[in-house]
């Protein structure tokens, strides 16, 4: 990077908004997947949307990459800098634009954090749905990059469902609204495309959300079965009982203990735990959760303990959120996926991990959202043990492999990003990503915004496949590649 | 024979070739648009046979627009001409019921109602209910991205679809999303295809997220001596703890229909709870239910998509309901205009039927789009003679977004073949 583009990041956001020296530079080399890191030529720190705007119009200027960033807490190295790239970090856009109680609405600016939007509309009684375990520092331009979801996306859905307008700022630095504060603007659903396209369409600078309702009531209740199929078949029957609760989440053995040892939350010793959440108006939440309750029961649950009050319910709650961090207890490192099949695979895809695991030889902890068939296998490792970490990699990727084979996803929330680009044809054709493609080159011709994510590329990945060509069933008229 | 027709029967020929023997004709005066004769109907058997089709006519500069049960055709602007209609009945299955998964793929061709009748048999349902369920199909309503009063629990189609398959116009198909509820592996092209009205690609088959079918149901119908009392009885149920799965509003005369859908004891008090709150806003409710509390939501349907004439959708901020309301009564009786109001109350999106002299209506309409900003609101013209079409465009302002969105289009259809000039900002 010149001394002439550096001197003029430094005029569009100060000397106190650039970052360039390596040191300094250290904080900015990966988000939360730390494994991938890059430094980036310089990072800038803007106050305001016109100085997004300034600095990206000098990048397409010059035909320099960029990358935006927020909290940093990604998984999947969205935010992972170019090495000759600028990085433009959000967290100074950090101010609450407009609360509208009334019409259940709020506008932020990208840098806001999540569970701020909820601690600012709470005492009117309305909260913000999406809840990514990493809310209390993860920020909605964040959110918005990767359609966040969380433990209540079953009922609630994820933020595609809760943003209804963005401010952007085009990789040609020119400012564009998509979506609105009113309902169904008229035009093409660009913001349903922004939203998940991991920041490689545009810089979010201004974020509309949805308000939801605080319910009358919420109930939740933890119960223990003897096999990760019992709780797996006791999550189908929920289900298909017709009922949607607010949560379900799954816990194994070993996440169990890693959890009890680093927060005693009280879960018994099982090799499976199944917590449920229930919310609503009280008199539904109290006639389905005796359901819900009688479904454990004929799947063999024991050991329910029913949550009486808040205090009870965040404690189960700290147990859940804590499974990844208790980890640490168990292994030095571990590898985390988020692959996502049909919640009525769960028994069947449960059981490969499991052999998986023996194979392997390296401990894989099951934590994660059953209602959604959102799995999150720690593969545990030691890095200072030769190949392991390569191993645990690997058997990530197995995981992974077993999500595709029931008609899954490669992920539910973490994105795609750096870490499984090259793993995009696995899932999609050449002709799916091509025209996922049209998308990007609509935006983005020169490729500068967030490049190399995403999209497998043969510097990332060496050579992709050939065209896609038809299969003879889908000439025949079979439609099987849904 | 002419040589005209005989160059059409070689057309024919063209595009039996592709799409299927005897699946292709000429347009009849059935198939206009707007008083718009398409040249060639095909209504081709399989997505493979659509694709090819489709790219036959994008080679051959051909213009092209797709029918489902032909139920919205008439929205956005008059074509030019329409020199193939692909229709999309022949493709009417629904592909797979994951029952256990709550999820379901079904071809573009397939009718709502069918579609439900199929999901019904494991009690659960694609949670839509827009205007002519009975030959709307599964493309079309996608496509327009049309939901109905249930959209207050349930959201629009968008909010449903978790996977699409796709021809693009060069015949290329394409697959986004997938089968399981939760994904972000990337980008979310079926949100892009959906609402796009047939402007980007064919939608061929498309998998949604499924709601269980309710165990039963209440509706307070509510009378108002004025429409001005809807507004805070809205703010009031929502405010409180009050859970209905479509909060709709007709005007004139003022009436509301509340629906509540759980287990029956909840129905029951939500309703009642429901009723209490609109006598104190000065309404006189009933509570239905049963083949009175269906025959109340096809008269609320039918109010306005039933008649002749204008149809407007309009949309505001839910809080400027009162104020809208009696904006529209004015106007409309100073231009005199007959009009009536059905919609979504608690989330400010209302259906407009207009009647009227024709320049009076436009008029109506630019009035009415001046009262909302981009972005806090809007007025599209759903169907309209064409004369109306001609005097205000049919979408209204599109706003800073547009120039991106010439651009997809211009990516994905680089010919303009598909549904030119109707779409949106004149995509």
């Amino acid at each position: 990077m010149d001394a002439v583009f550096l001197a003029e990041l430094e005029r569009i956001v100060g000397p106190d908004g650039l970052v360039r020296d390596a040191g300094d530079l250290l904080t900015y080399e990966s988000d939360a997947l730390v494994r991938l890191r890059e430094r980036p030529a310089a990072a800038v720190l803007p106050d305001t949307v016109d100085q997004v705007q300034q600095v990206v119009r000098l990048c397409h200027r010059s035909k320099v990459p960029f990358v935006a960033r927020g909290s940093g807490t990604g998984l999947s190295g969205g935010a992972l800098p170019h090495p000759d790239g600028v990085l433009i970090v959000l967290t100074r856009l950090n101010r609450v634009l407009d609360i509208d109680i009334p019409n259940q609405r709020i506008t932020v600016e990208p840098g806001v954090t999540n569970l701020e939007v909820t601690r600012r509309v709470a005492s009117s009684g309305y909260y913000y749905a999406p809840d990514p375990s990493s809310q209390v520092i993860c920020s909605i331009g964040g959110n918005v990059a990767e359609n966040s979801g969380g433990a209540h996306c079953l009922k609630y859905g994820f933020t595609v469902h809760h943003v209804l307008g963005v401010e952007v700022v085009l990789p040609d630095g020119e400012l564009a609204h998509l979506g609105g504060e009113a309902l169904d603007s008229p035009g093409l659903d660009l913001l349903g495309v922004i939203v998940g396209s991991e920041g490689t369409l545009a810089v979010v600078t201004k974020v509309t959300l949805r308000l939801v309702r605080r319910p009358e009531a919420v109930q939740m209740l933890l119960v223990a079965f003897d096999s990760t199929d019992a709780a797996g078949n006791a999550v189908s029957d929920i289900i298909s009982a017709g009922i949607i609760p607010a949560a379900i989440e799954m816990m194994d053995r070993t996440t169990i203990r890693a959890a009890e040892a680093a927060v005693h939350p009280g879960f018994p010793d099982a090799e499976a735990v199944l917590i449920v959440e229930l919310d609503g108006p009280r008199s539904e939440v109290v006639a389905l959760f005796a359901r819900v309750e009688a479904v454990c029961a004929r799947n063999n649950g024991w050991g329910v303990q029913v949550a009486r009050d808040e205090a009870q319910r965040g404690r189960i709650w700290m147990g859940r959120k804590a499974a990844f961090a208790a980890m640490g207890r168990i292994a030095p490192n571990y590898y985390v996926q988020d692959g996502v099949i049909p919640r009525s695979k769960l028994p069947e895809v449960l059981r490969r991990i499991r052999q998986l695991e023996i194979e392997s030889g390296l401990t894989i902890g099951n934590v994660f959202h059953a209602g959604d068939g959102n799995l999150h296998p720690l593969v545990c490792y030691d890095a200072a043990v030769d190949g392991q970490a390569d191993l645990a990699e690997q058997v990530a990727t197995e995981i992974l492999t077993y999500c595709l084979d029931v008609g899954g996803s490669l992920t539910g929330e973490h994105g795609i990003g750096a870490d499984k680009a090259c793993h995009m044809p696995k899932m999609f054709t050449t002709a799916d990503l091509e025209t996922m493609q049209l998308v990007r080159a609509a935006f983005d011709p020169d490729q500068i915004c967030n490049p190399d994510k995403l999209f497998p590329t043969p510097r990332l990945c060496g050579e992709v496949p050939g065209p896609y060509r038809a299969h003879p069933a889908e000439i025949a008229g079979l439609i099987d590649r849904v | 024979m002419t040589s005209r027709s005989s160059s059409l029967d070689a057309v024919v020929a063209e595009v039996e070739a592709r799409a299927g023997a005897g699946l292709a004709r000429p347009g009849v005066a059935a198939d206009a648009i707007d008083g718009i004769v398409p040249g060639i109907v095909a209504q081709p058997p399989t997505p493979v046979a659509l694709a090819t089709t489709l790219a036959w006519a994008t080679e051959t500069g051909r213009t092209v627009v797709v029918r489902g049960g032909g139920t919205k055709l008439g929205w956005g602007a008059s074509p030019g001409s329409v020199d193939l209609l692909l229709s999309t009945t022949a493709m009417n299955a629904v592909v797979e019921h994951r029952h256990g998964d709550l999820t379901a793929t079904v071809q573009a061709g397939a009718t709502l109602a069918e579609t439900n009748a199929v999901l019904s048999r494991h009690r659960q349902w694609l949670p839509l209910d827009p205007p002519w369920s009975d030959r709307a199909t599964i493309g079309g309503i996608v496509a327009a991205n049309d939901s109905g009063p249930r959209r207050q629990r349930h959201g629009t189609p968008r909010d449903l679809i978790i996977g699409m398959t796709l021809a693009r116009a060069d015949g290329l198909m394409a697959k986004t999303g997938g089968i399981v509820v939760k994904n972000v592996a990337g980008y979310d092209l079926a949100r892009l295809l959906t609402g796009s009205f047939g402007c980007l690609g064919v939608i061929l088959t498309a998998t949604f997220k499924l709601a269980p079918l309710s165990e039963a149901s209440r509706t307070v119908s509510v009378a108002f001596p004025a429409s001005a009392r809807c507004g805070p009885l809205v703010a009031d149920l929502l405010a409180h703890a009050s859970t209905p799965s479509a909060l709709e509003l007709a005007t004139p005369p003022a009436t509301m229909l509340i629906r509540f859908e759980s287990v029956e004891a909840v129905a029951v008090e939500q309703a009642e709870h429901a009723a209490t709150l609109a006598r104190d806003h000065g309404g006189t409710p009933v509570v239905l239910t049963g083949e009175d509390e269906t025959a109340a939501w096809r008269g609320h349907d039918a109010r306005v998509f039933d008649r002749e004439g204008t149809i407007l959708k309009l949309t505001i901020m839910p809080a400027d309901l009162s104020s809208t309301l009696a904006w529209l009564d004015d106007v409309a009786t100073a231009r005199q205009l007959d009009y009536v109001v059905t919609g979504r109350a608690g989330l400010g999106v209302l259906f407009v039927g207009l009647h009227g002299v024709v320049s009076e209506q436009a008029t109506f309409v630019t009035a009415l789009r001046e009262r909302l900003p981009v972005g806090r609101g809007s007025a599209t013209i759903q169907r309209a003679d064409p004369e109306l079409k001609a005097l205000v465009d049919v979408w209204g302002p599109v706003g800073d977004g547009l120039r991106i969105m010439q651009e997809v289009k211009r990516r994905f259809d680089p010919t303009g073949t598909l549904n030119p000039g109707r779409g949106p900002g004149g995509l």
